[in-house]
C-alpha cells in the first residue's frame, strides 16, 4: 500500500494505546477494560468485576471453603487485576485465563497461610474429585466457554484415575507433591510420575484447544 | 536446599512446577535450571499454558448478592481513594507493539540499520529551543523543497511523566518483588515472568533516556500554558522517546502527531493524546542517520494521523543552532 494514498493507515495509533473513550455503542471487551483500568478508570474495574466475579468466585470457592476467606480472595484478585492491568499482554492468553490464574494464585497463598496458621487443616478436602458433569444449558456460560469447559473435562476424563487425582490435588487442592504423597500414603516418586504423565497427556490433548475453540 | 539438578531431573519436574506443586526447595532448584536452559524454558511455558487451561473447567458460581455488592463497593472505593495505578511507560515496547515498518517502497523495518548506511561517528545534537516563528519559517522552507517520505511509526505507550521519572524506582521495586517471590515460591510463573519482563522493559526504557549515545531535543511552544517536551534519541538502538508536559487535550476526533523533520522529509512518528494532566510519553523505533535530524515537531491532526502536517506546530524543537 502506498502510504501517501488517501486510505493509507497513517499512523498509527496503536491498539496498545487506544482512546479510553472507546466505542460508545459497544461494551468494551476485556482487554479494553484492562487498558482503561490501567489509566485509572475504576468504573472499568466495576465492569470487569460484573463480568467475571462468578467465575473468580467459583475457582476460589473450589479451593477455599471459608466464606470470609473466599470473599477476601475474590477482592484481592480483582485488586491485583487493577494494580497490574497495565501488564496484561493479549498475546499471552485471554483475560479470563489471566484473571483465573491470578485468582488461583491468591487462593493458593491464602490456603498456605491458613495451613501455617492451622486455621483450616488441609485434610478437610481429602479425596475430592474435581471432574464434574457438565451443566446443561448453564446460562452463566456462553457457548464458547461451555465448549472449552467440555473439552478440558473430556481431556481430564481420559486420564487414568490415579493421574487425574494427583493432578487435581495439586492444581485445585493446592498441595505439593510431597503433601500429596503424605496424604495418600504413596511413595513420592509415584506421585511425581503420575503428575508428570498427566501433564504430558494434557499438554498434547489441550494443545488444539486454542486452534479449535478460541 | 537442592542444587544443580540434572537436565532430565529438572525436565521431569516441569509439569509439577507449572501446577505450583513443588516444594519450595525443589522449586528453586528447578527454576535455577530453567534460567539457564532454553528448552526447559520453552517446555515450562507450554506446560503453564496447559495448566492455565485447567481453569476452563470451572463453572460460574454467583456470589450471594450481599457479598457480591460488598466486594464490588470495596473495590471501587479502594480504586477511587488510592493513587491511580502507575502506567507502565516502557513495558509495552516489545509486548504491545509491532515493529515499525516502512510501508512503501522498501518494506525494510525502520528499526533496522540500512545495509548501505555506513555507521557515522557519534553526533551530539545541541539541544536548542527555537522560537516558534523561526521554526515555522524553517519548516515552511523545508516543506517547499521536500517531498514527504512516508513512514509509519507506532505509539507504544502514553503515560504520565510522573511514571517516567519513577521508572528506575519501579524497576528496583520489581527486582525486590521478583527476588522475594522466587525465594518464597509465592507467585505463579506468569507473575514471575511478568516481573522479569517489567524489569527488562524498564531497563531498556532507562537506557533509552540515559545511554551514552542519547541525544536530547527540547521542544517548546508559545502557548500560554507553556506546553513543552523533550525527545530522547538513543542512537545506539534507534529508539525515540518523546515526553511532553502541559499539552491541552485535542478536540474530538483530533490527536497530536509527532514528526521527525529532516532537510528533505517529515517522518511521522505516530499520533497520541495526552493524559488528563497533559502529559504524554511516545516511543518509537526508527533508524535515522545521525546527522539528518533537523527538528522535532508536534502538530494537531485528525485522529488517524495525516500524511503530512496540516496545521501549525504546537511544539517544535530544532537540533541545530542558528
Amino acid at each position: 500500500m502506498n502510504p501517501l494514498s488517501p486510505d493509507s493507515p497513517y499512523p498509527l495509533s496503536s491498539a496498545a494505546a487506544p482512546s479510553p473513550r472507546g466505542d460508545a455503542d459497544r461494551a468494551p471487551d476485556d482487554a479494553s477494560l484492562l487498558r482503561m483500568m490501567a489509566l485509572g478508570d475504576e468504573q472499568a474495574m466495576g465492569a470487569l468485576y460484573d463480568r467475571w466475579h462468578s467465575l473468580v468466585h467459583a475457582i476460589v470457592l473450589r479451593m477455599i471453603r471459608q466464606r470470609d476467606a473466599v470473599e477476601d480472595v475474590v477482592e484481592e484478585t480483582f485488586w491485583q487485576a487493577w494494580r497490574q492491568a497495565g501488564r496484561y499482554e493479549t498475546a499471552r492468553g485471554s483475560v479470563q485465563t489471566w484473571l483465573l490464574t491470578m485468582a488461583r494464585s491468591r487462593a493458593l497463598d491464602r490456603m498456605r497461610a491458613m495451613k501455617r496458621l492451622r486455621e483450616e487443616p488441609i485434610e478437610g478436602e481429602q479425596g475430592e474429585v474435581v471432574v464434574q458433569q457438565v451443566a446443561d444449558g448453564d446460562p452463566g456460560m456462553d457457548a464458547e466457554a461451555a465448549e472449552r469447559r467440555t473439552f478440558v473435562l473430556a481431556a481430564l476424563a481420559e486420564l487414568p484415575e490415579e493421574q487425574r487425582a494427583a493432578l487435581e490435588l495439586g492444581y485445585f487442592g493446592g498441595l505439593s507433591q510431597s503433601e500429596i504423597a503424605e496424604r495418600t500414603g504413596l511413595p513420592l516418586g509415584t506421585i511425581k510420575t503420575r503428575m508428570r504423565l498427566a501433564m504430558q497427556k494434557l499438554r498434547g490433548r489441550l494443545q488444539v484447544l486454542r486452534e479449535e475453540v478460541q | 536446599m537442592m542444587h544443580g539438578l540434572a537436565h532430565d531431573e529438572a525436565r521431569d519436574a516441569l509439569g509439577a512446577l507449572a501446577l505450583d506443586a513443588l516444594d519450595a526447595s525443589e522449586r528453586a532448584a528447578v527454576l535455577a535450571h530453567v534460567a539457564d536452559c532454553g528448552s526447559c524454558r520453552d517446555e515450562l511455558s507450554a506446560l503453564r499454558e496447559t495448566a492455565a487451561k485447567l481453569t476452563y473447567v470451572v463453572e460460574p458460581v454467583p456470589m450471594p448478592d450481599d457479598q457480591r455488592d460488598r466486594v464490588r463497593a470495596r473495590l471501587l472505593a479502594r480504586a477511587a481513594s488510592e493513587p491511580k495505578p502507575k502506567p507502565i511507560p516502557a513495558a509495552p515496547a516489545q509486548a504491545h507493539a509491532p515493529q515499525l515498518r516502512i510501508l512503501e517502497p522498501s518494506h525494510v523495518p525502520l528499526n533496522a540499520t540500512p545495509r548501505d548506511t555506513p555507521v557515522p561517528p557519534p553526533v551530539v545534537l545541541r539541544p536548542t529551543v527555537v522560537p516558534l516563528n523561526a521554526a515555522l519559517v524553517a519548516a515552511q522552507r523545508m516543506e517547499a523543497r521536500a517531498r514527504w517520505m512516508a513512514a509509519a511509526a507506532i505509539v507504544v505507550a502514553v503515560g504520565s511523566v510522573w511514571a517516567l521519572i519513577n521508572t528506575r524506582e519501579e524497576r528496583d521495586e520489581m527486582r525486590v518483588q521478583l527476588q522475594v517471590a522466587s525465594v518464597e515460591g509465592r507467585a505463579d510463573g506468569r507473575v514471575l515472568d511478568s516481573l522479569r519482563a517489567g524489569i527488562t522493559a524498564r531497563e531498556r526504557f532507562i537506557a533509552n533516556l540515559t545511554g551514552p549515545q542519547v541525544a536530547v531535543v527540547t521542544l517548546a511552544s508559545g502557548t500560554p500554558r507553556a506546553a513543552s517536551a523533550r525527545m530522547f534519541w538513543d542512537q545506539s538502538v534507534n529508539a525515540w522517546t518523546f515526553v511532553a508536559h502541559n499539552l491541552p487535550q485535542p478536540r474530538n476526533g483530533r490527536a497530536y502527531q509527532l514528526w521527525l523533520v529532516t532537510a528533505s522529509t517529515k517522518i511521522s512518528a505516530g499520533t497520541f493524546t495526552p493524559d488528563g494532566a497533559g502529559d504524554a510519553v511516545v516511543r518509537a523505533n526508527y533508524a535515522l542517520p545521525k546527522g539528518d535530524l533537523a527538528a522535532v515537531a508536534v502538530t494537531d491532526e485528525p485522529a488517524r494521523g495525516s500524511p503530512q502536517p496540516t496545521t501549525v506546530p504546537v511544539l517544535v524543537g530544532s537540533t541545530k543552532g542558528r
